[in-house]
């Protein structure tokens, strides 16, 4: 074997190896970056975390530069002739004076706006369709009234006269051939649903507390009867007698009057609602002391077939909750009430005129006292 | 057997049949329905000038029917429906009345009254109180007599006696309140005890002005008044008697300072606080006796006592708690329990005379309010609010509330307002000069 051999020899050892295990002998890469820092002290990065802690007031104030104006300064008015305040003055956070009239100068009355004679043209009714009402309606901001009724009512018009029903003026027309009776136009005084402190009347003081929803119409809540009446004290055993002689063929001879069924259908819904609303609208309990308004009573009258109340038939029937003065004073109120908004006679079905001709009404204040 | 079981059969059957529906039972009596919901307005009520029943007696029929007016429509209950609406007017106490008329103007109440002078000199007021609508009387009619000076005290009993027949609450028109009457500039005001009818109306003035005086109390008789003075440099509690005008210093420790006094309902104890090495707490003291006794012993402020009408219980503002609130706690001792727990400071508290209420000053939010919440701290309720309202106090049937009420800057003024217990009404009371510090007295004898 010759020098070339083993040259030519060691050269392919030489470069298998290098394949081989040559890579292991690269550099490696640096584990991690290096970037340029800055050193800080403590105090800066107390500044730097200072959003979660408090800041620390300081004692020394710096004045603030005041703002470059190119315009010259206003004049300022003398000093008033004003006393510095007392130091004996409550330390509360003063307000503005809500008396004080804002200061208007700044405005100017807005454009007029550009008025069309024509009316819009209404495009067609949208089918009816189901909405989704929100889930959080806006909290209604309570309004001030001297009057407190079960629906809110706006201020009436300066020309119309305070009454318990709204109606339009009507003008008799002289042309024509019934001319009808004149009427002014009268509304019901302005009311809000409850009563509103002056604390409560406050901008700044949001309501405590949702409005109250409207009680449901109910059914007359059973209450103790300390006069009940005769008609009701009939026996379970009395009336399976009674309805066992019937069933034999045997007649009663002393049916009372008042036993007798009714005639004609029962009051719908609707009927019985119409009365509830007319008489609640005279029920004023606004007299009545703390103990009459804890104090439910009962109260039995008769009617007209015109619908008026007899007045000499109003009767308490039952009370419950107050004492016997307490009752007195609600029953007086509650009698106000049926006197008052049935003068004219209530809206009530002539030919139903047996189911109602005898009416016990429940005067629950509950709701009121709360107001 | 077999035919007596069918009998039985039969007669069952037959009472099945016959006995009648429970719903039909129902629809035979009478139509039934349930009011729940109703107005809160002020009663219309006609007041007409009373008869006057003699020459002699024209002078005060009318003076004590405009009196008996604006105390009732002065309690925001009650509406006075002028003289100008009247159809018929009343020209004899004993003709019947025309309701007819009345109602046509819609006069709920009708007061129809007379006054007369009797051979003594002494004036005789009588009247008749009607319900309009239902054509009838309201129970009987009264009759006061009384010295011609005292013809504005026989028109408020006369309307006390409307109001309480009407709403059944308690009277209060026939009562006193003591103020402190300010005059002058803020940084050089007089102040000097006075008091006057409930409508601000007769002040007398009790002390000169020549020193500071605070916080008038009622005695439970109605015949003196405590008050804290600065007449010997320091405050010391003084009781005065306000027929005699006779004064008296309760209590003078040296070095204390003794204030806020209010009666028990005995009034023969005063509770009040006095400040001793630096530590305000509560004391009682026998006005027969001189006997002191300590109440509290906290290193916190105690102070603003005040009784329950029972005479077992008192409350009072600490801020034992770190900041002003309201405690109970019994007469006889005992650990107090805090009432108050809303935000915001609370102080100057007042047992209502009802027993069931604490009228208290808060201040939340930069502004003063007068609020009312039951013994337990349950339904606060905050009826004002302005710049500074404090130091309520109770009219005799726990009804109203009246307080002071002082304006804003260096020009501004204390003066007395009252308000419901509903939150309504909210008025000014009407005084001569600037006043503060009002209490009301019992219902006067």
């Amino acid at each position: 074997m010759n020098a070339g051999h083993y040259i030519s020899g060691a050269g392919h050892l030489g470069l298998i190896g290098w394949l081989l295990w040559g890579a292991n002998f690269a550099p490696a890469s640096d584990p991690f970056e290096v970037s340029e820092v800055s050193v800080i002290s403590a105090e800066e990065y107390a500044a730097l975390t200072a959003p979660d802690t408090m800041p620390e007031a300081s004692s020394q104030a710096v004045a603030p530069t005041p703002p470059d104006t190119s315009e010259e300064a206003p004049e300022i008015p003398a000093a008033p002739d004003e006393e510095p305040p007392d130091s004996t003055d409550p330390t509360v956070t003063r307000q503005d004076d809500p008396d004080q009239a804002p200061d208007v100068s700044g405005l100017r009355p807005p454009d007029p706006a550009q008025a069309d004679d024509t009316s819009p043209e209404m495009g067609a009714a949208p089918a009816e369709s189901a909405t989704l009402a929100p889930e959080n309606s806006e909290r209604p901001t309570p309004r001030p009234a001297p009057r407190v009724a079960p629906e809110p009512v706006a201020p009436p018009e300066s020309d119309s006269q305070v009454d318990e029903v709204r109606q339009e003026e009507r003008v008799p027309d002289e042309g024509g051939e019934t001319p009808a009776e004149p009427q002014e136009a009268t509304a019901p005084e302005e009311a809000a649903t409850e009563i509103v402190t002056e604390a409560e009347e406050s901008p700044e003081v949001a309501p405590s507390a949702s409005l109250r929803p409207r009680a449901r119409p109910r059914g007359a809540t059973a209450v103790a009867n300390t006069n009940p009446p005769e008609e009701n004290t009939e026996t379970d055993a009395d009336a399976i007698n009674s309805a066992l002689e019937e069933a034999l063929g045997e007649t009663r001879q002393t049916a009372a009057p008042q036993d007798a069924a009714p005639a004609g259908p029962p009051l719908s819904q609707g009927e019985r609602d119409a009365l509830r609303v007319a008489v609640q609208r005279c029920w004023n309990v606004g007299s009545l002391s703390s103990a009459a308004l804890a104090t439910t009573v009962i109260v039995g009258v008769s009617m007209e077939r015109d619908g008026r109340p007899d007045v000499a038939s109003v009767r308490l029937i039952g009370s419950d909750g107050g004492s016997d003065a307490a009752a007195r004073q609600a029953f007086e109120a509650a009698r106000r009430a049926i006197i008052r908004c049935g003068a004219s006679g209530f809206d009530l079905p002539e030919e139903k005129y047996d189911r109602w001709q005898d009416i016990e009404m429940t005067f629950n204040p509950e709701n009121m006292r709360i107001k | 057997m077999m035919a007596g079981f069918m009998t039985l059969f039969a007669a069952l059957t037959a009472v099945a049949l016959a006995v009648p529906d429970p719903t039909e039972a129902q629809e035979r009596g009478p139509l039934r329905i349930e009011i729940t919901e109703g107005v809160i307005e002020p009663m219309p009520v006609a007041v007409p000038d009373f008869v006057a029943q003699g020459g002699a007696a024209r002078e005060w029929a009318s003076r004590i029917a405009r009196v008996v007016a604006d105390d009732l429509a002065g309690t925001g209950l009650f509406r006075e429906i002028p003289s100008e609406a009247f159809i018929s007017p009343i020209t004899s106490f004993s003709s019947p009345v025309q309701f007819a008329d009345w109602k046509a103007i819609n006069a709920q109440a009708l007061i129809s009254g007379a006054v007369g002078m009797e051979g003594d000199g002494k004036l005789v007021v009588k009247f008749r109180l009607y319900d309009v609508f239902a054509g009838q009387e309201l129970g009987d009619g009264l009759r006061f007599s009384g010295t011609t000076e005292g013809w504005r005290r026989m028109a408020h009993k006369v309307a006390d006696a409307v109001y309480s027949r009407i709403t059944g609450e308690g009277p209060y028109f026939d009562s006193r309140v003591a103020f402190v009457a300010e005059t002058g500039p803020k940084d050089a005001r007089r102040k000097r005890l006075a008091i006057m009818d409930y409508d601000g109306a007769n002040v007398q003035y009790l002390t000169d002005g020549n020193s500071i005086v605070l916080a008038p109390r009622f005695s439970p008789d109605g015949q003196s008044v405590l008050f804290t003075s600065y007449r010997s440099g320091f405050p010391r509690i003084y009781l005065l008697n306000t027929n005699s005008l006779q004064l008296r210093a309760l209590e003078e420790q040296p070095g204390s300072m003794s204030f806020a006094p209010r009666f028990a309902p005995d009034g023969r104890t005063v509770v009040y606080s006095m400040t001793r090495g630096g530590n305000t707490d509560i004391y009682t003291l026998n006005i027969d006796t001189g006997q002191t006794r300590r109440l509290t012993s906290s290193p916190s402020i105690e102070t603003a006592p005040s009784f329950s009408p029972d005479g077992n219980r008192i409350v009072f503002e600490s801020d034992r708690s770190g900041s002003q609130q309201l405690y109970v706690m019994p007469v006889a001792g005992g650990v107090p329990e805090r009432i108050s727990f809303g935000q915001g400071r609370y102080g100057t508290p007042v047992w209502s005379p009802r027993g069931d209420l604490v009228a208290f000053t808060k201040q939340s939010k930069g502004r003063f309010h007068i609020g009312v919440m039951r013994l337990d701290g349950s339904e606060e309720r905050l009826l004002t609010a302005s710049f500074l309202d404090e130091g309520p106090t109770w009219s005799p049937n726990g009804r109203v509330i009246m307080f002071t009420r002082e304006t804003q800057g260096a020009g501004g003024q204390a003066s007395l307002y009252s308000v419901d217990i509903t939150g309504r009404n909210l008025k000014r009371v009407r005084t001569d000069t600037g006043a503060s510090d009002p209490s009301w007295s019992p219902l006067l004898k």
